[in-house]
């Protein structure tokens, strides 16, 4: 075959078809995509972090709000687009464009406290968390591995910057570096990976797209495909720290400057996560009985390891980190309890939850824990939250909202998300993964109660004295509350939120 | 015109792979790293090239530029990282960075 | 709606308490007692004749929840029910006399604890939709663990864990097997739902059932205590403040038992039936071996928390001899332990706030520096042995008469342990009041012996005359949950009299 011609023909797929209206369904992307040139160019003429910030905060919102209008029409019965194949815009993609967008905004809110005092330049941590966000957002509405690669290494490539952020400052500089350059490493091996699985499928199936029919389950029948499947799996397991492709994991979240270690944790497992549920419903992979015996494997594991190492813990950032190890395991399990398999959305609609819930619930915790903290001086440590009732009661109550939702109990939005996997996984007869469950949520209890127990503690000399809270954690402030009434909320009157979900795979 | 079967070139392009992430894990000089993640990504590369030969369609090669430009992207900022590391503990051995550990 | 009222007081009240902490010290306390009374009283005012109710509910309170899983927030409340969360109030009300003048830090935070495990146990009593009450069976644990591990004794880190890990685990059990349950039925109905009366009509496999059943016991066994389940209960019982003792013996166990007779036995009748010669096999053990275990005991705590796993084996045979005499004896023996457990618990604590010991040998020769207290104990070890006239004979003597027409050997066996039981009684009694008094004085920091004060004997007063109504007026009681009990019997009607005739 000619070979020029091919290649004509995949441009000409390309470039006509970007109509007006399709722009116009990327409008987020592209508000966010000026906000980052606008941010630039304010931070060119006057540094100035205040200003930066409010561009920042601006620029979000405005893309919530056009995300928010798409989502209405969607949700109302507008056909979902796909624009060029690189973008699928459905009500699914809308949503967690939304939620990803409202994540950056809470963060930017975030880093602004916690970056007031920085002795450096503290405007660019906007412009990388616009950049992540960029990134993430890209990747929750992508329909084809272009745009896969381009939104993970958007949001990997920033996150390398924001890891190692008060690389010049004086305390705690060697963590970050070291935390960086290890995210940096196996994050670029996780993407070589995935770059080769991609390239292995690709072999086969000579398709690249997400969605389309040719890499559907009848495409993967070679063994090289599944090879390449397996990669992919290890890039994404990689992101969201499954076993074993955690260990990146605790050091980064301990050496990391906290609203860095928010963002991994909210927008990088919030956008992977989507993406790895729509790969799976449009590929039907788990009808493959290796790829599920895989991913339950991935998942025990997970839940297993992260829960026993975390119960060592004694600094929050670290424990944190485990957690969020066992939580995508269960995150996992309710994948595996059928997600795009048969008519229903269970599963879908569970995981979806739980991602949301998830990243509500950490965002919560670091949100606390950045607070009670600033560049120079982190509260890392679980004594320095002894006595924390005593000493701010406010705040040790916002995180004990936080550490009851993730150990999944009553009244959270936690105890809502784990109680759809366990009925997810009831309803397809996942019995071992269930015995997991089970186990994992007994163990966790214990270093969740601990964190807890901690705070409740007579304040001995050991309980440090938290900062002053300054005109600069107003926004931390209402962003806490803003969380802890969304997490309660959704633990007790959680159908609307239920029935939005549900209506996101209808 | 004959081409290189499909199987020869992803062989290819697998030892290549292997050999960088042999050389990820092994190196212990930072530099010597990320040069092994450039042979991974590249490995990575060349399978779609081939690949896009074999289904004669540009898509693979419009993968491998998009590779290219990432791996580009990931030096310069591993690159910066490293000076920074050096400035700080005037060595490239990776052993220096173990501060954080459970 | 009366029924929201109970749960709202106690939990607003719980906020109010700690809230209040803020101003005074002793303010979280008042208010407190306040809630507790004020939730008792819709619940009086609620109460009709249980009789005409013919085995409904006296009394629901139904809003939809989270209508796409089928949840619903339905509380009712039939005579067994009304009982029981009579008990809880008056406990409640002992419990916080028990921590009136004990507990003297981080006050509002326990008060807190304290309403909040109330308003749970409240919620398990009458929560008639299967999520809500999983949702009430945790909201009533988690402030118990603290109750224990921050107001617990030397060794309570360890107890509340424990604790906390065998009830987690039995409660994650019963989630799945909720969650099994409702989905057999939406396989058979086309929908969801977690309420009680459309459960009670799934149609399952044998096999299914069996496990699904298991897991339900599991749970309920474990909060009963039953053996082998019952080792946290010792721990958190020794660990416990005296308050949190009262409350665990008083009404937590009570959940388990209620579970049993109101979710276990109706919900899956056949593997029940099944499972029963099993169920009244570890009754017995349970009822010997704990009387026999606690009298090798030295820790006056733990030789109650022993005796009470011991008297819950009379529940739990009561309940699966299947019969109306034993299960009413079952019911019977709930509320009179309650009672009795709660008051010999409060007692031990206030032993062991005068003497600051709980080890037996340290005791002696009370009888003669605190008369008062002495009466008062004699009284309720007499009680729990199952002196006649008092409420602890009739729920034992029914649970047994019920199980002989069940099984003869069980029934003897189990009537050896009510003599085990006046044995150790007896010897606590012996130990503790009576022989040379220990002296006090080169202990470091012992305040001299006091006798009760006038707030312990009005309370303790109150039980006593409690447990002597329910020895001499039992009718009262039992006719109150007749029509309930009848309900759970005759749902099973068809299988009892196969089981029965054995």
């Amino acid at each position: 075959m000619d070979y020029d011609n091919a290649a004509r023909d995949t441009i000409n797929a390309f470039a006509p078809s970007v109509s007006w209206e399709e722009l116009l369904w990327l409008l987020p992307h592209e508000i966010l995509g000026a906000t980052i040139v606008f941010a630039m160019l304010a931070i060119a003429v006057r540094r100035h972090f205040f200003v930066t910030t409010v561009i920042t905060t601006l620029g979000l919102i405005a893309a919530a709000l056009a995300a928010s209008m798409q989502f209405s029409h969607l949700v109302q019965g507008a056909p979902s687009a796909l624009v060029t194949p690189l973008f699928l815009i459905d009500a699914f993609a809308v949503f967690f464009v939304i939620v990803l967008c409202l994540g950056a905004l809470a963060l930017a809110i975030l880093g602004f406290g916690y970056f007031a005092r920085l002795d450096d330049a503290r405007e660019e941590f906007q412009l990388l968390l616009l950049l992540a966000t960029l990134g993430a957002v890209t990747l929750a509405s992508s329909a084809h591995f272009v745009s896969v690669v381009i939104g993970l290494e958007m949001l990997s490539m920033a996150l390398y910057g924001m890891i190692a952020y008060p690389i010049h400052s004086k305390v705690g500089a060697e963590h970050s570096l070291e935390a960086a350059f290890k995210y940096l490493v196996l994050s670029a091996v996780a993407s070589a990976t995935m770059l080769f699985g991609m390239a292995l499928i690709y072999s086969q199936t000579g398709a690249l797209e997400v969605v389309g029919s040719a890499n559907s389950m009848l495409g993967y029948a070679s063994p090289l495909a599944l090879v390449g499947v397996m990669l992919v799996f290890v890039g994404i397991a990689f992101k969201l720290s499954l076993f074993p492709f955690h260990l990146w994991t605790p050091d980064v979240y301990e050496g990391a400057p906290l609203p860095s270690v928010a963002l991994l944790a909210t927008l990088g497992k919030v956008a992977v996560g989507a993406f790895f549920l729509r790969f799976l419903i449009h590929s039907h992979l788990l009808l493959n009985e290796s790829v599920t015996l895989v991913l339950a494997l991935l998942a025990v594991a997970s839940i297993l390891a992260g829960n026993v190492l975390a119960l060592r813990q004694t600094n929050l950032k670290r424990l944190l980190a485990y957690s969020s190890i066992a939580h995508m395991g269960y995150w996992v399990v309710a994948l595996l309890s059928g997600v795009g398999l048969g008519s229903q959305n269970m599963a879908a609609s569970a995981a979806a939850f739980y991602l949301l819930t998830y990243a509500a619930l950490s965002l919560g915790a670091f949100a606390c824990l950045s607070i009670a903290s600033s560049s120079e001086s982190e509260a890392g440590v679980l004594s320095d939250y002894r006595g924390l009732f005593w000493r701010s009661p406010w705040l040790a109550l916002a995180l004990s909202v936080m550490m009851f939702g993730l150990a999944g109990i009553p009244l959270t939005a936690g105890f809502i998300a784990k109680f759809q996997v366990f009925f997810a996984a009831v309803e397809s007869s996942q019995w071992g993964l269930l015995a997991a469950l089970v186990l994992g949520s007994a163990i966790g209890l214990f270093y969740y109660l601990r964190v807890i127990y901690q705070m409740l503690q007579p304040a001995g000399e050991e309980g440090r004295t938290l900062r002053d809270l300054g005109l600069e954690s107003v926004g931390s402030v209402i962003t806490i509350t803003l969380v802890v009434l969304f997490v309660l909320w959704a633990g007790i009157l959680p159908e609307p939120l239920l029935v939005l979900i549900a209506a996101l795979f209808g | 015109m004959s081409l290189i079967p499909l199987e020869h070139g992803i062989a290819l392009a697998g030892l290549l792979f292997a050999i960088g992430l042999v050389g990820v894990m092994t190196r212990r000089n930072i530099v010597f790293v990320l040069m092994s993640l450039e042979i991974m990504l590249n490995s990575a590369g060349l399978a779609f090239v081939v690949a896009g030969a074999h289904h004669a369609s540009a898509e693979g090669q419009v993968m491998f530029l998009m590779i290219l430009t990432l791996a580009a992207a990931e030096v310069a900022v591993g690159l910066g990282l490293i000076i920074q590391l050096y400035r700080r503990f005037k060595t490239t051995d990776i052993e220096v960075l173990s501060a954080l550990k459970g | 709606m009366s029924l929201l009222a109970i749960l709202l007081i106690l939990f607003l009240g719980g906020a109010a308490a700690w809230a209040s902490s803020l101003l005074h010290p002793r303010l979280p306390r008042w208010i407190a007692l306040l809630s507790v009374v004020g939730a008792m009283l819709p619940l009086v005012t609620a109460l009709g004749d249980p009789a005409v109710s013919d085995g409904g509910w006296l009394i629901e309170y139904n809003l939809n929840w989270i209508p796409s899983l089928g949840i619903r927030f339905s509380l009712a409340l039939d005579g067994l029910s009304a009982l029981l969360v009579a008990l809880t109030g008056f406990l409640g009300i002992v419990a916080i006399s028990a921590a009136w003048n004990g507990i003297d830090e981080r006050v509002g935070f326990f008060y807190f604890n304290l309403l909040w495990t109330l308003a749970g146990v409240v919620g398990v009593f009458t929560a008639v939709d299967l999520f809500l009450f999983f949702f009430f069976w945790e909201v009533m644990l988690i402030p118990m663990y603290f109750i224990i591990a921050i107001w617990g004794h030397e060794n309570r880190r360890y107890a509340a864990t424990k604790f906390f890990l065998f009830t987690q685990l039995s409660g994650m059990l019963l989630l799945i097997s909720i969650l099994g349950l409702v989905y057999s039925y939406s396989l058979q109905s086309g929908s969801l739902s977690f309420a009680y009366d459309d459960l009670l009509s799934v149609e399952m496999s044998a096999g299914v059932e069996w496990w699904l059943m298991l897991g339900f016991f599991v749970a309920f066994a474990t909060k009963l205590p039953s053996v082998p389940l019952h080792s946290w209960l010792p721990d958190a019982h020794s660990q416990a403040p005296t308050a949190g003792s009262v409350l665990l013996a008083g009404v937590l166990l009570k959940t388990g038992a209620y579970g049993l007779l109101r979710f276990t036995l109706p919900l899956f009748p056949e593997a029940s039936a099944a499972f029963a010669p099993v169920a009244l096999t570890l009754a017995v053990v349970s009822i010997l071996y704990c009387a026999k275990v606690a009298l090798a005991q030295t820790d006056i705590k733990r030789l109650i928390a022993y005796t009470s796993v011991s008297h819950m084996g009379f529940v739990l045979l009561g309940i699966y001899a299947w019969n109306l005499i034993g299960m009413q004896g079952a019911v019977m023996t709930m509320l009179a332990h309650g009672l009795s457990a709660a008051a010999l618990f409060s007692l031990a604590g206030g032993l062991q706030e005068r003497l600051h010991t709980r080890e037996l040998d340290k005791m002696g020769g009370l009888w003669r520096s605190a008369p008062n207290m002495a009466v008062v104990a004699l009284f309720f070890s007499v009680a729990a042995l199952g002196m006649p006239g008092l409420g602890n004979f009739v729920g034992e003597f029914l649970s047994l008469l019920g199980a002989f027409s069940v099984s003869i050997v069980a029934t003897a066996l189990a009537a050896l342990g009510m003599i085990l039981s006046a044995v150790y009684s007896l010897w606590v009694m012996q130990r503790v009041f009576q022989g040379e008094e220990i002296s006090q004085s080169d202990e470091e920091g012992a305040t001299p012996l006091s006798d009760l004060d006038a707030r312990e004997l009005v309370i303790y007063g109150l039980m006593m005359a409690g447990l002597v109504v329910m020895g001499m007026f039992p009718t009262v009681f039992l006719d109150y949950s007749s029509a309930a009990i009848e309900r759970v019997v005759s749902i099973s009607g068809s299988l009892s009299d196969g089981f029965g005739g054995r």
